[in-house]
Order: C-alpha cells, then sequence, then structure tokens
C-alpha cells in the first residue's frame, strides 16, 4: 500500500496559467481553467514534477489531512493471468514497477486486470509515479502491453509511448555488437 | 608488479581531514546555514588518508579542491588543439552540454573552468558567438536552476543558460534499437559540444562500457529513454542504448567533439577531448582500472565500518576517498569484471532473487550509516532497509519525511540530534570503531585512526590483487592486451 500524504497546492495570486504543471503531471490531475491551474485532489500523488517546473514558485506540497491510500492487493485476482502478462512482457512479477513506492510488477499487472487502461489509471490504483515518476512510467507501459491492452499517447509530451526492450533486438544486430551481451544478459533473466 | 604504499605513510603522518565543499540546496536540509552544524572531519580521531601515497603508481593528480584552477584552464585548452570544429560557423548556434553531477566533483569549480575555457576558445577558433549553455539533471528538476544561479552561468552565457530536464519536450531519435527520446533543449542548436567528466559514479550499471556515451540515454534523454536504459536491458546489454543514441544520423548531424574532466580517486590529472568519443572511452577505461580498481579493492578489503554521509548530493553518488559511496556500497562485487552479474536497475537494488550473489543489497561491512548531510532526488530505500540508519537533526528528519523518491524511508530510521550522539550509537549498533566519510573530499579518505592504520596494510594487498590478478582480466574482456595497462 502507498501512503500519499501530500497534495499539490497552486497559489492563485502567483499563478499565470503557463500550464507547464498540466503537462508533466503523470495522472492528469492538473488542468488550466480561466488562466489559472487548478489540481484534482483525488488523482494528485504530489511527486515532484509541478512544484519542480512552474517558473512562478506558485506550486507548493502540503499535507492532506487525511492521506489518499493506494494499492491493488494482487492476490484478489486470477494469479495465471498475472503470469501471462508478465512473461508477455518479458518481466518477473516481483520486479519492481516502481521503485520509490516499492511497488511490484504484479501489483501493476493486478491493476490491469481490475481494468487499468492507461499508465495514469495504473498510477491511480497503485500510487506508482508518486516519486520520479519517470522509471514506473516505462514499466507500467509495458505491463499494459504485456496484458494486450492499446493506450493512446497523450498530446503534448506528458509521455512518449516508445518501449524498446532487450527482447527486441533483432539477430543480426545482436551479432554485430558482440562485446554488449545482449543473448547473454537474456539469459540472466531466463534463470529467474 | 608489486607496488608498496609511500614508506613515509604512517598513522603518525596523517593530516586533519579536509571535507569538500557543500553547496547550499532545496535538496538538502533546510538547517539554519544551509549547511551542517558539524562536519565529521571536525570529530576528534578523524584523519585525512592521502590516497596517491597508498597508490604511489597511479597518474598524479592535476587539481584538487582548493589548488589554483589554471591547470585546468591550460590542460583543457591543450586537449582542444587537436580537436577540428570545422563544423562550427560564424552564424552557428552551439550548445553546450553539461550534466550536474559535473559540478558536484570538489565543488564544481574545475568543471566550469573547464566549461569556460571551452566556449572562449570555441569563440576564439570559429569566430561563434551564439554559444549557449545547457545544464541537464538526474531527477531534480531544480538543481539546474540552482546551478546556473550558484555559479553564475548565465552572465558567462551571455544570458543564454538554461536548464534542460528529462519531463519538458522531447525530440525523436531514431536508433538501431528504435525510436528513444532526447530533451528537445539540448538538440535545439546547430551543433552541440558534449562537456562531461569521467567520474567513475555507478560502475555498476555502465560497468566501463561506453562510458563516455553515457549521457545520451541519461542525462540528455526524456524519462522514457532513461527507464529504456535502466530498466528495459540486462546489466551489461543496457549500455548498447546510448552507443546507438550517440551513432544515430541525428546526433551526428550535431555532434561536433566531447571533452571530458579525467577523473581518479586522486583529483583531476587530465582533460580528454576528441571528434570521436570511442578513443576517450579507453583512455578513460585505462586510467579507471588503474586508479578507481585499486580504490574499490581496496574498499573491498573493509570488513567493518560506519559509514558517514556528510557532502553534496544523493548518498550513492556522494564522494569519499575520491570515490562514489555507491563503490563502497558493492565493493565485494568486482564490478568491473563483465562475468559478474548483479542484476540490473529494474530488477531490483534491494531484494535480489535467491541466485544472486549478494548476500545483502548493501555491502555487509558497513554496518551502520548515519546521514549528517546528503541530498534527496534519488530512489535508495536499500540503504535504510539494509542497515540502521542514523539521521542527524530534525531538519534532515523533515527532509525525509517529505521525500516523494523514499516514500516510506522513515519506517526504517531514527533520529540523533547531533553528529556526536548519532556516531557514538551508530558504532555501539556496529561494534566497530572503523568510521568512513563520504564527505566530497578527493585525493584523500576521511576516516577513523583504526581504519587509516588497517587501510595502510591492506593497500599493498590490493595493488598486487589489481595489478596481476583483476586488471589483466579486466583488460582482456575489452580486447585490450595487459600491457596496455597504465
Amino acid at each position: 500500500m502507498v501512503k500519499i500524504r501530500f497534495l499539490a497546492q497552486v497559489d492563485a495570486e502567483k499563478c499565470v496559467g503557463c500550464g507547464k504543471c498540466a503537462n508533466v503531471c503523470p495522472t492528469i490531475a492538473i488542468e488550466v481553467q480561466d488562466k489559472k491551474a487548478v489540481v484534482e485532489a483525488k488523482k494528485c500523488l504530489a511527486c515532484q514534477n509541478c512544484t519542480g517546473v512552474c517558473p512562478e514558485g506558485a506550486i507548493t506540497k502540503v499535507p492532506r489531512s487525511v492521506p489518499m491510500v493506494l494499492g491493488v492487493d494482487y492476490k484478489s485476482v486470477d494469479q495465471d493471468r498475472i503470469l501471462e502478462i508478465c512473461r508477455n512482457a518479458n518481466l518477473h512479477p516481483m520486479q519492481w514497477l516502481c521503485l520509490c513506492t516499492a511497488t511490484r510488477v504484479r501489483d501493476g499487472a493486478a491493476a490491469v486486470i481490475k481494468g487499468a487502461k492507461t499508465p495514469e489509471e495504473i498510477a491511480l490504483m497503485t500510487g506508482v509515479r508518486a516519486g520520479c515518476a519517470a522509471y514506473c512510467s516505462m514499466m507500467s507501459m509495458r505491463v499494459l502491453k504485456g496484458a494486450g491492452v492499446e493506450f493512446e499517447q497523450q498530446k503534448g509530451h506528458r509521455l512518449y509511448k516508445t518501449m524498446p526492450t532487450l527482447w527486441d533486438v533483432p539477430p543480426e544486430l545482436v551479432n554485430k555488437y558482440p562485446g554488449y551481451f545482449l543473448e547473454e544478459d537474456k539469459d540472466v533473466f531466463r534463470k529467474f | 608488479m608489486s607496488n608498496q604504499v609511500a614508506p613515509t605513510l604512517t598513522l603518525a603522518s596523517l593530516k586533519k581531514a579536509m571535507p569538500g565543499y557543500i553547496r547550499k540546496s532545496v535538496y538538502g536540509p533546510a538547517t539554519p546555514t544551509g549547511l551542517p552544524a558539524r562536519r565529521v572531519a571536525d570529530l576528534p580521531g578523524i584523519v585525512a588518508l592521502p590516497v596517491q601515497e597508498l597508490f604511489p603508481d597511479v597518474p598524479k593528480a592535476i587539481y584538487i579542491e582548493g589548488d589554483d584552477l589554471a591547470p585546468v584552464r591550460k590542460a583543457t585548452e591543450a586537449a582542444l588543439k587537436n580537436v577540428n570544429m570545422d563544423k562550427i560557423k560564424p552564424d552557428s548556434s552551439v550548445n553546450i552540454l553539461t550534466s550536474q553531477y559535473g559540478f558536484m566533483i570538489m565543488g564544481g569549480f574545475a568543471y566550469k573552468e573547464m566549461v569556460k575555457t571551452i566556449k572562449e576558445v570555441v569563440e576564439q577558433r570559429t569566430g561563434c558567438r551564439n554559444i549557449r549553455l545547457r545544464v541537464a539533471t538526474g531527477f531534480r528538476i531544480q538543481e539546474p536552476a540552482e546551478i546556473i544561479e550558484h555559479y553564475e552561468l548565465d552572465k558567462l552565457f551571455d544570458g543564454k543558460a538554461s536548464p534542460a530536464l528529462f519531463i519538458e519536450k522531447g525530440v525523436p531519435i531514431e536508433t538501431e534499437l528504435g525510436t528513444m527520446y532526447g530533451i528537445a533543449k539540448i538538440y535545439d542548436a546547430d551543433f552541440i559540444i558534449h562537456a562531461h567528466h569521467g567520474e567513475l559514479r555507478e560502475l555498476d550499471m555502465h560497468r566501463m562500457m561506453s562510458r563516455t556515451m553515457k549521457p545520451f540515454s541519461m542525462s540528455y534523454a526524456r524519462m522514457e529513454t532513461r527507464s529504456i536504459h535502466h530498466m528495459n536491458f540486462g546489466p551489461r546489454s543496457s549500455n548498447l542504448v546510448p552507443r546507438v543514441i550517440y551513432e544515430s544520423p541525428f546526433v551526428q548531424s550535431k555532434f561536433t567533439f566531447g571533452i571530458f574532466m579525467a577523473v581518479s580517486p586522486q583529483g583531476i590529472v587530465g582533460i580528454e577531448a576528441g571528434n570521436d568519443l570511442f578513443p576517450i572511452d579507453r583512455r578513460l577505461m585505462l586510467l579507471a582500472f588503474k586508479s578507481y580498481g585499486k580504490i574499490r579493492e581496496l574498499y573491498n578489503e573493509i570488513k567493518e565500518c560506519v559509514a558517514v554521509m556528510d557532502g553534496t548530493g544523493e548518498p550513492r553518488y556522494m564522494i569519499g576517498g575520491g570515490t562514489t559511496f555507491g563503490n563502497l556500497t558493492e565493493a565485494e562485487l568486482d564490478l568491473f569484471d563483465l562475468d559478474a552479474v548483479p542484476v540490473g536497475l529494474g530488477f531490483g537494488l534491494y531484494q535480489p532473487p535467491p541466485t544472486q550473489p549478494k548476500l545483502k543489497v548493501v555491502n555487509p561491512a558497513i554496518r551502520a550509516l548515519v546521514m549528517n548531510h546528503f541530498w534527496i532526488g534519488v530512489p535508495q530505500m536499500e540503504l535504510a532497509t539494509s542497515c540502521p540508519m542514523f539521521l542527524v537533526g530534525r531538519e534532515m528528519t523533515k527532509l525525509v519525511d517529505e521525500d516523494c523518491m523514499n516514500n516510506a524511508m522513515l519506517d526504517h530510521v531514527v533520529t540523533a540530534e547531533t553528529l556526536d550522539a548519532a556516531v557514538r550509537f551508530a558504532k555501539k549498533v556496529a561494534r566497530t570503531e572503523n568510521i568512513i566519510a563520504f564527505d566530497g573530499a578527493y585525493g584523500a579518505i576521511t576516516c577513523s585512526e583504526p581504519l587509516a592504520e588497517y587501510l595502510i596494510q591492506r593497500a599493498p594487498i590490493a595493488n598486487q590483487r589489481v595489478e596481476e590478478v583483476l586488471m589483466p582480466k579486466w583488460l582482456k574482456q575489452r580486447g585490450f592486451d595487459p600491457s596496455e595497462a597504465l
């Protein structure tokens, strides 16, 4: 379970409505309305993106009166389906989906089984992307692909849909770059 | 070949430790001064163990913190003499690309001097006046702006210094492995100059493979591409990602040259530059084996210690004895050996599967951690869950409590009011008098007298093992002849 104890708060007097915060929010929790950024509290995971990019210093993180608790019990879904998604994605269920929140791939797979159709929805169900919001974006995309769920790339630069992996490298490239242990590293993961 | 420590090196000859410079940041604890109340070097019984005297045969430094910067400038000018700048015309636009870590090496002054010299030489030789600075970062979004302000880089670059962030607009780069995304601001000029350093940093990830190219899939890249590098490939194969980006038609159309501070635990030993990164890669690799190889092996000799974080940056990359704390946390693995396979970031740094060679995630020789001063900005829960951790001061506790990248760290640590109290408790818990500080110092290991005495005895053993057994293997694995060793 991930406890979200903070919330992004916009100082409307300082906000100039540039929209930079909305463009970087991993859960699409921010919209610019009437030239001011507005945060939807139930979607805010209090990562660092909006506070970091705001050129006016208009966003701060404040404690929530009641922490928002997120998480999916992976045991509550079909375990064979979790394994199938993981196999398709070349992931191990115990791999980290999100290092910052200590959430595993199996939790993300469970979220998809329960209906998550986008990386944002996985984040809102599991609490991933509440930290660096970076590495978990890739893992979320791979879990969705492993489950056969197609998702649209959002407009703008919130997330670019690209996910080449070790398993996508064609044999001619493996042969071209012997010093990079491409096949050998696949064996490392196959053992797990 | 065996190499003895300098005969003058005894415990009695050791001087007081001199910690490195700490830069104030919003990512550090908000103490009244922005700095720690006390440094480890101020504690009784703490000394500076000089690295050059432990390993006299490694290349000597031309600069360590506090020295005159003139040698850095001269070395930069000399390195640039052989660089072809014909692509750059008077009406070209050029981005000099820098990474945040260069500004953490010995206070950042040498890196700034190198960058300043690059700009002046390029202007002089090409007539180009539209030279801009891009400051890239890891995950600390506000850090580039802090760097620009702190080092007055906007003034240096006539108002054209700008952060380049991993969450900003990207530019697609087609590579042999598929589409990658660079940060658009990095590439928004006709040409780029790759101004970096050869500091070892995370050897467990780059394995000294394509080291000079790493920023192309990290600092200069969008978060998806960083994830591709760290999460979608294996512990050795991941280093193909930066290479294919560097070699892509898009990057090659803009690339002019690379220039690097050649860094060792001794300090900055020179400046390397060239239009082709591969020869520089090889030279930095040979330097790393000779210098970092030996200090890593010496750290592998440590069987019990309390490690203290007392510098700028996140613990994993904090410098002690001229090398990062990450090299102590994994000292028991020979990470220059390409047959060694710690799993990559995607599998997990802090809960390895049963077949992993590491017994626990963090080197078991680290019996306790004292966090006197550090910055947040990277996931590092493994430190808190692997060994007893003591935070120093309430400001540090508040910082950790609000750190979104280590969501539950406070559940695993305790706080002491002062550094003295924290170290006292840590020594009791760890049952050792061995203290080693990661305080930013190059050229010397800040440590307690018992540990210094022990390391003086063990240095010749570490040296011999590297020279006679390990380095020949590292060289052979990468296609070098052992005679090419420095």
